[in-house]
């Protein structure tokens, strides 16, 4: 065999591996109950059906858990952007002594477990109450975000001339005028590419939304998926269509900005 | 005469400290004062179930903890979990990052097919197994039914469940690995085979004294990233086989998370919280004068 032939093989492999989970669980989404329940198990839906999805929707409150996981998502990676701009400036921009001090400060904080964390945090939220409430997920999960968001906007910041901002200030622009009215339109896609982390990561969270918000009505996607079964029930095709209805956002998100998530995922995982 | 500036147009340090505020306090809040919080807590007997007001017991949560054969098989699954997946996610992420790196003319679906399972939810990827390894309808038997006569019931058995639990680990992780390694790859420059070549050393050789000297600051990044995240292995087992059958698959995270949030024992989960933290704060450490060492 050629050396290209090869290749194909070994990409196609690879592609095989990445996609097949949520390929197979697209199919078992779109078959009964009936046709799941088959040996020798079929592949391909010989009859698809959306009802599942209906069911998805129906069993329990899908749309609301989608609607959670986005609010907590966009307004903890909105917050985190706001905060690591703040902080990745000071950083890259300012001449003060502490900086590679206030960095690592920074970036250790992301070595700590969540779970050490939990048991203090969920003390502390039940003693001031605010267990059962969106704020429970998202001031931890703008901590989660802050170490890699910075790091990736100190190293954008680091790859815009200086030159700019001093123009600026010769004109008579102040320091944070320069960074609202210069930097900040110049370090856009860089905000942005640190947002998609950010809002993947708060997507993905699992641990403090199982543990903080009870109430059903507040679940996000990752813990509403596994109230599908039941204690000895497993309606595989109902939670294959809630899992899809799931996958769909990040997988269009992925998809549509592929090189900024490559970007953001190489300045902060390199430097970090 | 002394300058007096206006609030608008602070000196840089003055303004770098404002400018850090909003970060540190946060970090402060939910990660500096839980942690202190969190020592003083186990040194005291706390259980909200009882009603009764905490308690100073000095080590006896600790002591406690040393005699409680959960905390141990907790312990040894999570410690097994490190040693089966950070190689084989390291290994597996290493192969597919090689693929990647190969000059296509068309790069994306390899990419799309690093970037989705990444991107995937832990407690999906979890919920997806669970339905792979079904004994009865799940593709793995369905595939293995090729090579082997009889099904394999996989969550009956803990070896078993174990194995499951750390291939899917090692699935969803190696994504992860290979984007870090890729990048990696990236940076070496081509002249660099180019010269290898033309010493006349062949693939294998180029890729034992160029490719892997040059990409050990990513592999070191990528192995400290995937010790700190297989210690705190929560999600997969959690919704995969739920630390089941008995305690076979149950982590030290899903343990502590147990007896806080389901027990409401707030005294002892922090005493093992605090032992999870002495355990990953040592792996830190050893990992940082590695690094030290070697760089």
């Amino acid at each position: 065999m050629s050396p290209l032939i090869l290749r194909r093989l070994a990409a196609f492999a690879v592609i095989v591996n990445g996609l097949f989970p949520a390929i197979w669980i697209l199919f078992t989404s779109l078959k009964t109950e009936r046709e799941l329940m088959q040996t020798p198990i079929t592949w391909f839906p010989s009859a698809p059906t959306i009802d599942n999805y209906v069911h998805a929707f129906h069993d329990q409150p899908l749309a609301r858990f989608v609607f959670n996981s986005v609010l907590v998502a966009l307004t903890s990676t909105a917050l985190t952007i706001f905060i690591a701009t703040l902080a990745a400036y000071a950083i890259a921009r300012l001449q003060i002594g502490f900086r590679n001090t206030a960095l690592s400060i920074i970036i250790a904080t992301s070595t700590f477990p969540l779970v050490t964390l939990l048991v203090p945090l969920f003390e502390t939220m039940r003693a001031i109450g605010i267990l059962n409430s969106y704020a429970a997920l998202i001031l931890p999960y703008t901590v989660l975000s802050l170490p890699v968001c910075t790091l990736v906007l100190v190293s954008f910041f680091e790859s815009i001339p200086a030159d700019l901002e001093n123009a600026a200030m010769v004109d008579g622009c102040t320091r944070l005028g320069a960074l609202w009215k210069i930097l900040v339109p110049l370090a856009a896609p860089g905000m942005f590419t640190a947002g998609i982390l950010a809002f993947v990561n708060s997507w993905d969270e699992f641990l403090l939304a199982l543990s903080f918000n009870s109430v059903p009505a507040l679940r996000t996607l990752p813990v509403g998926i596994t109230l599908y079964q039941g204690e000895f029930s497993f309606p595989w095709p109902i939670i294959s269509a809630a899992l899809v209805v799931g996958i769909v956002p990040v997988a269009v998100l992925i998809i549509l900005f592929q090189q900024r998530v490559l970007s953001g995922l190489t300045a902060g995982g390199v430097k970090g | 005469m002394p300058v007096t500036r206006s609030w608008r147009d602070p000196t840089e340090a003055t303004l770098a400290k404002w400018l850090l505020a909003p970060a540190f306090l946060l970090l402060g809040l939910i990660v500096v004062y839980p942690v202190g919080r969190l020592l003083v807590t186990s040194v005291y007997e706390l259980s909200l179930t009882s009603g009764l007001p905490a308690k100073f017991v000095g080590l006896d949560n600790f002591a406690m903890m040393l005699d409680d054969p959960v905390f141990w098989t907790a312990l040894w699954n999570t410690l097994l979990i490190v040693v089966v997946t950070v190689p084989g996610s390291m290994l597996a992420g290493l192969a597919l990052a090689l693929v990647a790196n190969m000059p296509f003319r068309i790069r994306w679906p390899v990419r799309l097919a690093l970037l989705i399972p990444w991107a995937l939810p832990l407690a999906f990827v979890g919920t997806i197994a669970a339905w792979f390894f079904q004994s009865e309808y799940g593709v793995v038997n369905d595939v293995l039914r090729h090579v082997r006569d009889h099904k394999i019931i996989w969550f009956n058995s803990g070896t078993l469940s174990m194995m499951a639990v750390c291939l899917t680990i090692i699935w969803k992780a190696s994504s992860f690995v290979a984007l870090i390694l890729l990048a990696g790859l990236q940076t070496i420059p081509a002249e660099m085979y180019e010269a290898a070549e033309m010493d006349g050393a062949g693939r294998l050789r180029q890729f034992w004294s160029v490719t892997l000297p040059l990409l050990r600051p990513s592999i070191v990044v990528a192995m400290i990233f995937r010790t700190i995240t297989a210690l705190q292995t929560f999600d997969i087992p959690a919704t995969m086989t739920r630390g089941g059958p008995g305690n076979a698959t149950t982590t030290l995270a899903m343990y502590i998370h147990q007896t806080t949030v389901d027990f409401l024992d707030l005294g002892y989960g922090s005493t093992l919280a605090v032992a999870m933290f002495v355990i990953s704060m040592a792996v830190s450490v050893v990992y940082l004068k590695q690094i030290r060492t070697n760089t």
